[in-house]
């Protein structure tokens, strides 16, 4: 299935138009995800550190999506890299 | 009336109000009220930093920042009203970056609910500070992975899920 990714904060940089675009097999785990979404980075945006994907978070509008957790069929979802507000 | 108040505030529609946000934790029961303000400030680790950007996701952090109040509500046991308001955009030095407002009837739960409230947004909450420099470089800043939650609440969540997914 075809997964949509928006992109925040420094993992904006990997793609200018926001969101990248992934295909898992359905029932992926999220950890499956990263490893998809780092491969992604590694061949599209060299430039942002594989570290960066380590430390960032899957989620839903709803919650953190951890990566024992099955990636949602239809749901957009987002990677929160560590986070620094306030 | 709600007893909290969330919002996420774009800089180019308006500046954060703290005298709203004093106004709103007020209440003829409440004796104490302690606030937080965050500002841009013109330098960081060395560097002079002439303005910040900041990304957020606003689904998420608006339902964290009441996830975030009911916690507070929890964690001082008072009658407690309470403010989070962050921005977001491109803001200048001396901006408002976050504010958070807390009534109680007492001073010490006041700043217990106002002090756990700036703590777990700046934590928590998804949103991401870029900052520009002098010089006309910029860079986002470090941050807190979301990943290193404490792994007790991850097994609870996954023992909740197992049931219901």
């Amino acid at each position: 299935m075809r997964i949509r990714i928006a992109l925040y904060g420094a993992l904006r940089e990997a793609d200018a138009s926001g969101h990248v675009e992934l295909d898992v097999p359905a029932g992926s785990s999220i950890a499956e995800l990263r490893e998809r979404f780092a491969a992604h980075l590694a061949e599209h945006a060299p430039a942002i550190p594989s570290g960066l994907v380590r430390r960032s978070a899957f989620a839903s509008a709803e919650e953190i999506l951890h990566n024992y957790r099955t990636v949602p069929e239809g749901a957009e979802l987002v990677v929160l890299p560590p986070v620094s507000g306030g | 009336m709600s007893d909290l108040h969330v919002a996420v505030v774009e800089r180019r529609v308006a500046a954060l109000d703290a005298a709203a946000a004093l106004d709103f934790v007020s209440d003829p029961r409440f004796g104490g009220i302690a606030s937080f303000v965050g500002r841009v400030r013109d330098h960081n680790v060395g560097r002079v930093v002439t303005g910040i950007g900041y990304d957020l996701f606003e689904p998420l952090a608006l339902r964290l920042f009441r996830a975030i109040g009911e916690r507070a509500r929890g964690e001082v046991g008072a009658p407690l009203r309470l403010w989070i308001a962050h921005a977001r955009g491109d803001l200048a030095i001396g901006d408002l970056a976050v504010v958070v407002a807390a009534g109680t009837p007492h001073r010490d739960e006041a700043f217990r609910a106002c002090r756990f409230a700036i703590e777990a947004v700046k934590h928590e909450a998804p949103i991401w500070k870029q900052e520009h420099y002098v010089d006309g470089d910029s860079a986002w800043s470090e941050g807190c992975s979301l990943c290193e939650e404490p792994r007790e609440a991850e097994r609870h969540e996954h023992a909740s899920h197992a049931h219901g997914h």
